[in-house]
């Protein structure tokens, strides 16, 4: 918006107000078009438009001393004061731009993680900012571009043109970084591609723990993480006689790496596996089209919108060589020398939408809305084949008079052991919401809604192998069974080594419908008071779920009052009960091989599924409250203060799963607007969450109640003996967050100030409780003593402080000076001792974690031109 | 009376301006233009200016010189001269003010304002805006400039003149709100004023030579939307007010 209309606006919803006479309707300035992001900013300048942010002297209008306030009492910002030149003499087009180019120098410890997370922060010349921008006020046309470059990772630029209440047209071109890790150091040659690959010194399948820590020890240091490019074109424009129309279409590309897994199973507990920190190719696109065509008509107001969204993963797998000795529980000669393994990545996904929104205006001032949409996720990559190896995975036990458990690779490494080349996988989703309200009186309405949505997974997978007859599919590359005897994964109704296996054969498709229907109300009482009610029934029927039928019940009560001297009062409180039908704590018969024809039970039974007493939070009952008070005062003209407070608590009825979680939090903020050459605002937050568990371990062996493996695993009540009392245990959750800021900016004429200061800390404790030792992985007494009642307390803290200098040499050029010092402290138990090495036995991790504490400092000097 | 001499230009000044306002108009741009580029006048903020009280007696006695143009009774001799009787004191207090700071420019007017002391001009607003108003004439809302006035024209982004200057040009009858409010009292009651002085200050505002305060500056909004077929529509219609 631009400073006359700005300054015209004010007029016009005044004149407008006093005016008895209903204007008539405007074009409608609705964006669907949008697909571009609503935020351009980087490092430098998260808002996108600091450096033109000059406040004028007149305020937000001509006509209000002072400045404006929202509704609800805080004041909006000064609005830039532009001096816009006339391109030509006479010409109606005129124009205002600046230029920022400079140099930034980093000094410090300029390589720490979180110094780096979201930008790319380079010692170089930077584009600090460069706009420029035409309008021509006769006709109401526009130009707009600005853009900023860090670096060739981080820069963004965007091009608006378009003219008033006819049509408008966006480019942009984004990079952004996003950074994982500044400290890993893969042992792997190939980092970034499909194919990790073990170095010269390394054997893969055979290397020992000493060869492994040395390999980790000489590998080189490498950033982890990826660039967002995103581009994007958009138009919009009437067509014909008020129908609006618009095209977008945009474009994200994601390249880089992350850290991954990958697994030759457990090596814990003595188990000989091998744990691979690896690292996986990221190199995504994505493209979005958005159409879409409005009427508003006299009594009906149309909207019809097509989104497309094309996910494209150009490295859709990720094969490493792992260098461990897998070594069969048995301490038989090991047949299988599996060492390679395969992870299949996300699959191309093509998604479209259709919906269309109709509304009309009815009777007692009221409106009608209907939508309805229909959509479709669909997914058919070829299938990898299920292993990768060559020989045979399993053990072979006939040197002790055992059967053989081996399986030769030739009958899983192809893709003619799939029982479909394509996945075909389809979720289809229909929308219809329809909402009617009315205002029959300025001090009095109502509104009823009822929205309908399904979710319908038609993907349907059967995990067998038509060349051996086999269901399920092999575990963990195969190591799996190549250490523990049977657990290769496969189901086979004619092998008596395979028919009691009770494997998943098949995929879940999860789905459900919900109907939510809602009725509210709301009052104004006098001039100052308003209170309004909401009752909604949330009717959810998931498939394929614990529960067939979840309802919840929720009703919101919320006040807003001014009758409080200068203050705005917003409080609201809520509180829903959610229960269910039946039940059911294993859903997942069919989707095991034990309900295939020829499915032996075990001579002991199947194990239980899982605890029966076990209820899974999204399903279970629960109660929910939510209290939220804002308070906002105005005093003067100059100032606000502004505080919150909230607190939610959920808690479930149930013995096993989570039990409760509570949050509560206040922020308290003030700012100050003396004049545009001045303005200061400081702002704190704090919030606690807690979250309490309750679980039970599994009787697995003889010292927590051998419950597995004999009659009683079928057993699945807490207090059997698969799921002993003894084996109870409890997580007790809790984290504090707190933020604190504060800025001042002054205006001493030629010369400009800001200073800004922002601290961020949380600190996380994990704490439980266990009913005997028997609940622990690891029984054995030192393990037991070290237990403790938790885990040491997780920290993270950084104060940023920024100071910032303009001078003005002349009314057109002038200079920035800034300065940024950041410092950070962290401390996480899951990285501790990674610092020292990062082989630990069968086990070597990538990255070492962020520093534990870095302090870096930023200088920058930007020209700064204004055109 | 010393000090009320210069008001005798006034009859002169203002005979003339009638006779060359056009001619005036056009040369007064540039020279104010160059005047400010050399001393910079500070624009008249007119968004905190209270209500103006004077002494409509005293007033009385300081006005017989204003009388030459403006009438004995504040009902303008020619057409080319405001009406001042029954005007918002405010308003008539704060023109005087902006032709003596500069931020409003006339030939005679300016001279004219340039010795009164602010005790003056508060006496002087009193007295006129204590004077009864110009009778109503039967003005035509159906006509573009009733239109225009009433409710404005949203195409053209023009907004509805009653808004700030009442139904039938009476001044401002804004409704309760706890909305922060404008400094009505500035704005002038436009009712009775003759179509050839709208239609300059119309023009003044289009050209810019009137936008030294605050309200000039939202005047300047809203006539840049104005074409010359609405300025004489709007100024036929003010004059039936």
């Amino acid at each position: 918006m631009s400073k006359r209309q700005l300054q015209l606006l004010p007029l016009m919803l005044l004149s407008l107000a006093l005016s008895s006479m209903a204007a008539a309707q405007v074009a409608d300035g609705s964006d669907t078009m949008r697909v571009g992001d609503m935020q351009y900013g980087n490092a430098l300048d998260p808002r996108g438009w600091t450096p033109v942010m000059a406040p004028g002297q007149e305020g937000f209008s001509w006509l209000h001393a002072g400045m404006l306030r929202t509704p609800t009492g805080a004041l909006y910002p000064y609005p830039r004061d532009a001096s816009e030149t006339p391109l030509s003499a006479g010409s109606d087009w005129t124009y205002w731009g600046l230029l920022q180019l400079g140099y930034i120098h980093l000094n410090g410890d300029k390589n720490a993680e979180f110094f780096r997370q979201y930008s790319d922060w380079k010692s170089g010349f930077a584009l600090g900012y460069f706009t420029l921008n035409f309008d021509n006020r006769r006709t109401g046309q526009y130009v707009e571009f600005r853009g900023s470059r860090i670096s060739d990772n981080d820069q963004y630029y965007r091009l608006r043109a378009g003219k008033y209440g006819s049509y408008k047209l966006e480019a942009f071109y984004r990079d952004m970084p996003h950074t994982v890790s500044t400290n890993a150091y893969p042992i792997w040659n190939g980092i970034g591609s499909t194919n990790l690959t073990l170095p010269a010194s390394l054997t893969p399948g055979g290397s020992t723990p000493a060869q492994i820590a040395a390999a980790s020890a000489a590998a080189p240091r490498r950033n982890i993480g990826l660039t967002r490019t995103r581009t994007g074109l958009s138009l919009e424009g009437e067509l014909y006689r008020g129908w609006v129309g618009s095209a977008a279409i945009s474009n994200e590309e994601r390249k880089g790496t992350r850290l991954w897994g990958g697994p030759m199973f457990f090596a814990f507990g003595g188990l000989a596996g091998g744990v691979n920190e690896t690292v996986r190719p990221i190199d995504f696109s994505t493209t979005d089209i958005n159409l879409s065509l409005r009427k508003v008509g006299k009594v009906w107001r149309f909207v019809g919108t097509y989104n497309g969204s094309f996910f494209r993963n150009h490295k859709d797998h990720l094969d490493y060589q792992s260098p461990f000795q897998l070594q069969n529980v048995l301490g038989l000669p090991q047949v299988a020398n599996i060492y390679q393994g395969e992870y299949s990545l996300e699959p191309n996904n093509d998604y479209h939408n259709l919906r269309l929104d109709l509304s009309r205006e009815l009777k007692w001032n009221g409106q009608f809305n209907v939508a309805a949409a229909w959509g479709t996720m669909r997914q058919n990559d070829a299938l990898r084949p299920p292993v990768t190896c060559s020989g045979v995975i399993g053990i072979d036990m006939t040197p002790i008079g055992g059967p053989n458990y081996t399986v030769p690779c030739g009958n899983w490494n192809t893709t003619a052991a799939l029982s479909q080349k394509n996945a075909n996988a389809r979720i289809d989703t229909g929308l219809f919401d329809a909402r009617v309200n009315f205002h029959p009186s300025t001090n009095f309405g109502w509104h009823a809604g009822l929205r309908w949505y399904k979710e319908d997974n038609k993907t349907r997978y059967l995990a067998y192998n038509p060349l051996t007859g086999q269901y399920g599919y092999i575990s963990e590359n195969g190591s799996q069974g190549s250490i523990v005897p049977g657990e290769t994964g496969i189901f086979d109704p004619r092998n008596p080594l395979y028919w009691s296996s009770n494997v998943t054969v098949r995929n879940v498709p999860y789905g459900y419908t919900d109907t939510l229907f809602e009725l509210g109300s709301d009052w104004q009482f006098g001039r100052h008071d308003s209170l309004g009610v909401t009752y909604t029934f949330d009717y959810n029927e998931p498939k394929y779920r614990e529960r067939k039928r979840v309802d919840e019940h929720r009703i919101k009560i919320a006040w807003v009052s001014r009758s409080l001297g200068d203050a705005t009062i917003r409080a609201s409180y809520e509180y829903a009960q959610r229960r269910g039908g039946h039940y059911n704590y294993d859903p997942y018969t069919q989707f095991f091989s034990e309900s295939l024809p020829g499915f032996v039970d075990p001579a002991t039974g199947l194990p239980a599924h899982t605890v029966a007493d076990m209820r899974k939070y999204d399903l279970s009952d629960r109660n929910e409250s939510k209290a939220r008070v804002i308070v906002t005062y105005p005093f003067g003209d100059a100032t606000t203060v502004s505080a919150t407070f909230y607190g939610n608590r959920d808690n479930y009825s149930t013995l096993i799963g989570r039990q409760n979680t509570q949050s509560t939090g206040s922020t308290l903020q003030w700012d100050w607007q003396p004049s545009p050459r001045t303005t200061a605002s400081a702002y704190l937050g704090i919030e606690t969450s807690r979250m309490g568990i309750a679980n039970v371990g599994d009787s697995d062996a003889a010292d927590n109640g051998a419950g597995l493996g004999t009659p009683g695993q079928t057993n699945p009540n807490l207090g059997g003996p698969l799921y002993p009392y003894a084996n109870q245990w409890w997580e007790f959750d809790r984290e504090r967050n707190t933020n604190a800021g504060f800025t001042l900016t002054h205006d001493f004429g030629r010369v400009r100030t800001d200073l800004s200061y922002n601290y961020s800390g949380s600190l996380g404790h994990v704490g439980y409780n266990y009913a005997t030792i028997g609940a622990l992985a690891y029984r054995g007494p030192g393990a037991a003593a070290a237990a403790g009642d938790g885990f040491p307390d997780n920290k993270y803290r950084s104060n940023t402080l920024d100071l910032g200098i303009n001078f003005d040499f002349t009314r057109r050029f002038g200079m920035r000076l800034f300065g940024r010092h950041e410092t950070g402290s962290f401390t996480d138990w899951h990285y501790l001792g990674l610092d020292q090495t990062l082989s630990y036995g069968s086990r070597i991790y990538t990255d070492k974690g962020p520093q534990r504490s870095y302090s870096v400092t930023l200088l920058g000097a930007m020209f700064n031109v204004k055109l | 009376m010393t000090r009320f001499r210069p008001f005798a230009l006034l009859i002169t000044g203002g005979l003339l301006a009638g006779f060359v306002m056009v001619d005036v108009r056009a040369q007064d741009a540039p020279a104010s233009a160059a005047t400010a580029a050399a001393h910079p006048v500070p624009m008249l903020d007119l968004r905190k200016q209270a209500p103006v009280q004077g002494n409509p007696q005293a007033g009385a006695d300081k006005a017989a010189v204003c009388g030459a143009c403006h009438g004995p009774q504040g009902i303008a001799i020619a057409p080319n001269f405001p009406n001042l009787a029954g005007q918002s004191p405010t308003y008539l207090y704060v023109q005087l003010k902006a032709f003596k700071e500069g931020q409003r420019s006339d030939p005679v007017m300016t001279g004219q304002a340039a010795p009164l002391s602010d005790e003056d001009m508060r006496d002087l607003a009193a007295y006129y805006a204590s004077l009864p108003a110009k009778p109503a004439g039967k003005a035509d809302a159906s006509s573009r400039g009733g239109q225009l006035y009433l409710s404005g024209d949203p195409v053209k982004g023009i907004p509805p003149c009653q808004g700030c200057h009442g139904p039938v040009g009476q001044g401002p009858q804004p409704r309760w709100s706890s909305a922060p409010q404008p400094a009505w009292h500035t704005f002038p009651r436009l009712e009775g004023q003759s179509s050839i002085y709208v239609g300059k200050v119309l023009g003044d505002y289009k050209s810019g030579t009137r936008g030294g305060s605050t309200n000039g500056k939202v005047m300047q909004g809203v006539v840049e939307s104005l074409d010359d077929t609405d300025i004489q529509a709007l100024s036929t219609y003010i004059n039936t007010l």
